[in-house]
């Protein structure tokens, strides 16, 4: 007989082998299409740009595991994905203090201050996204950031000359199929929507977002933005334009459906979809922003934790003895 | 152990395993020279105990530490009684083990013990607790508790195991008639039995209520049972045994009957064994078998660092020592590689929502972790329902960020009750 020293641990044993380097890992995967396609579009300048995103948002995560003599957290991936996110919603042109000032903000304030993964009330890439559009809104102009380029296809913003030259002078310059395709200006990720969508499906297929939150944000904005040009269609913009330009889209997929700050209940997800959607169009519409996602979102992430109380009776719960 | 599919729109399907429809001969685990027997209650130095090492015991001999002792044991052998410890259990409750020298050597013949049974449910408690499949005897020969539903389960609780729809299918005419001892011996009206669907065979019961169960994990738990097939909600902290609802083990129905037919008990215990590879054996061992006797029998190698587990991988426990023995109710013992070991981390909850997901009780794990994380006890079972949950493992098998949820839980729930007997 032998006297070997065994594992004793409590149960379940068994575990399906999933972890959050593995999510983060997917969550990366699924930005492909739309990276891609958004490198090809705007060249050099746009690979530079998610570079030093993605890994500036790592370099703040392990400076401030250091600093605060904590483990190593960086190797779950998950300020990867926040630098990445952040380096989609960025110009191809922005300047690099620009991209390490808005991660800093992102990965730092956002996320490690709260106590790092899964603390953070916020979406940090929108907190970021936040903080650099109201410190350095000219950057943010995008008919003015793609000035050297030229396209074969309207080089114009298009929910900025939505806001500014109304629903008539955009009618014509931009086709659905050029919104879908991508062939429109806007940030490095946002602008393919296809490719959006296939990575979400992506995402929504592997279980590592919940399809509760992008479905009823694309019915939100689909439903508001509908209610909107049906009262007035001479002053405001149908669904189709709403959902496939600006942040709409990477809004649905990867910005919303962050973890922490999201809800997990079904009825929470669905509301929370919603009303972010809702506020999108409000703002767009109505509000002085022409994309008022990052704003839209970050005002539902503060609703989140009120709203996900919403939940089923536990089992068993107020039931008398009988 | 079953991962994670590719696509997971759906929640992941942890399916019961079904017997082979025509499965082998159990494989007999010969007697041991030296058997080990816990009996439920600690030793107090205080006071005299009635067995002393050096004694001789009978096959069939009720074994009790002290004159007003209410827990007993019953020697499957005649033998001697070599040695007699504390034992304590993961939670750190103590027991006491006893070990016997087996002086009959292999002979299975002996003679046991003649028990005078009436058809009381009284005298069967006197006698029977051991059997193979433990009858839940003492919980119905309660006075202050009332059954009035009995349900007969032929399908295993935890995943892996076979052994009750074995004995289910091999023994069906035995559990019919001790389904009729127990009738008679316990006078509950109502008398259930689970079947999982596919199980092939005659579901022709007189008088007992059979319930097909789903093959999908949990669905064979004793609250699951309840919703789904009783139209009971079981109140959050209470047993079944609170509302009225007794659970007992086809093996353990089996062995009542044989029990009144012989007037003496049995010992044999059939169990599932899984080894590393998930190879599958189906033994009969005679209880206080220690485990490493099994593994020998199969040439299982047990390393450094492996894990017996004992009652399935999402509910049992992991025992400290191959000595550990056939326990009346041990359905199922398998054995985890070091290599295959999932790890767990101490990583914050990230919010997933899997957990919240796949709880069939709709606790809301993502938000009760935290409470526990922080010992706040009383504020996670008044508002985020700890006492609700059936203890099923789901949640820490899904979780992302491999906390173990099922482990705080259970502190949880220790901690809490201790909390309230000091008030």
């Amino acid at each position: 007989m032998n006297n070997n020293k065994l594992t004793v641990s409590h149960a379940p044993f068994w575990h399906d082998g999933d972890s959050l380097f593995k999510m983060n890992l997917n969550i990366m995967i699924a930005t492909l299409p739309a990276i891609i396609f958004g490198i090809i579009q705007f060249g050099a300048p746009a690979v530079g740009v998610l570079a030093l995103s993605l890994s500036s948002a790592m370099a703040w995560e392990l400076i401030i595991n250091v600093l605060s003599k904590k483990k190593i957290t960086i190797g779950d991936l998950d300020s990867a994905v926040i630098g990445l996110v952040f380096g989609m919603m960025l110009p191809a042109t922005s300047p690099w203090w620009l991209v390490i000032t808005g991660t800093f903000v992102a990965v730092v304030i956002g996320k490690m201050i709260f106590g790092g993964v899964g603390a953070n009330p916020f979406n940090p890439a929108l907190v970021g996204m936040a903080f650099l559009m109201l410190s350095w809104k000219v950057f943010f102009d995008f008919d003015a950031a793609y000035i050297n380029y030229e396209f074969n296809f309207t080089a114009l913003a298009p929910l900025a000359a939505l806001k500014f030259q109304g629903v008539d002078a955009v009618a014509d310059l931009f086709p659905l199929s050029d919104l879908i395709m991508g062939r429109q200006v806007g940030a490095i990720g946002s602008t393919f929507g296809l490719g959006l969508i296939i990575g979400g499906i992506y995402l929504i297929l592997r279980g590592y977002i919940r399809w509760e939150i992008p479905a009823s944000f694309i019915a939100g904005i689909i439903v508001t933005a509908l209610c909107f040009s049906m009262a007035k269609p001479d002053t405001y913009a149908g669904p189709m334009l709403h959902l496939f330009s600006g942040y709409t889209l990477i809004g649905a997929f990867f910005l919303a459906t962050e973890n922490s700050s999201s809800p997990a209940n079904r009825i929470p997800m669905l509301l929370y979809g919603f009303f972010a959607a809702v506020m999108i169009i409000l703002m767009r519409n109505i509000g002085a922003y022409a994309d008022g996602t990052v704003l839209a979102i970050l005002l539902l992430n503060l609703v989140n934790p009120l709203i996900d109380t919403i939940r089923p009776k536990a089992l068993g719960k107020g039931i008398s003895n009988a | 152990m079953i991962k994670r599919s590719f696509f997971t729109l759906s929640q992941p399907m942890l399916n019961y395993d079904l017997v082979e429809p025509d499965p082998k001969e159990l494989e007999s685990i010969p007697i041991p020279p030296n058997l080990i027997l816990l009996l439920n209650e600690p030793i107090d130095s205080t006071r005299p105990p009635l067995i002393k090492k050096g004694a001789a015991v009978e096959k069939g001999e009720k074994l009790c530490l002290y004159n007003d002792s209410t827990e007993y044991t019953i020697s499957p052998v005649t033998g001697t009684l070599t040695f007699i410890d504390t034992y304590s259990d993961d939670f750190g409750n103590t027991s006491t083990y006893l070990v016997i020298k087996n002086d009959q050597g292999q002979t299975t013949k002996t003679d046991s013990a003649i028990y005078d049974l009436k058809d009381d449910i009284a005298s069967a408690d006197q006698y029977l607790r051991t059997l193979p499949g433990a009858p839940p005897l003492k919980l119905l020969a309660k006075d202050d508790v009332k059954i009035n539903t009995i349900v007969i389960t032929c399908a295993d609780t935890d995943l892996l195991s076979t052994t009750n729809q074995y004995v289910t299918l091999k023994f069906l005419d035995e559990v019919k008639q001790g389904a009729k001892v127990l009738k008679r011996i316990t006078h509950v009206p109502n008398l259930c039995i689970t079947i999982p669907e596919g199980l092939n065979i005659k579901e022709e019961f007189d008088s007992i209520k059979v319930f097909k169960t789903a093959l999908k994990y949990p669905s064979n738990l004793p609250a699951i049972i309840l919703k789904d097939h009783l139209n009971m909600i079981l109140p959050a902290g209470k047993k079944p045994e609170d509302i009225g609802v007794c659970f007992i083990s086809a093996e353990a129905v089996v062995s009542l009957g044989r029990a009144y037919k012989t007037k003496s008990a049995d010992f044999e215990k059939i169990l599932t064994v899984i080894g590393k590879q998930g190879t599958r054996y189906r033994v009969k061992a005679t209880i206080g078998t220690p485990l490493h006797k099994i593994f020998k029998a199969f040439s299982i190698l047990v390393n450094d660092q492996d894990r017996i587990i004992i009652g399935g991988p999402m509910m049992g426990f992991s025992t400290y020592t191959h000595l550990h023995p056939v326990q009346p109710d041990m359905d199922i013992v398998m054995i985890q590689g070091r290599d295959i070991l999932p790890e767990i981390s101490d990583y914050p909850c990230v919010n997933c929502g899997n957990c919240l997901r796949i709880c069939p009780a709709n606790v809301p794990v993502n938000i009760l972790v935290r409470y526990l994380e922080a010992d706040l006890y009383e504020e996670a079972d008044d508002k985020y329902d700890l006492s609700s949950c059936i203890e099923c493992g789901l949640c820490a098998y899904v979780c992302t960020a491999k906390i173990p949820l099922f482990q705080y839980i259970r502190l949880g729930k220790h901690e809490l009750l201790k909390l309230r007997a000091e008030v």
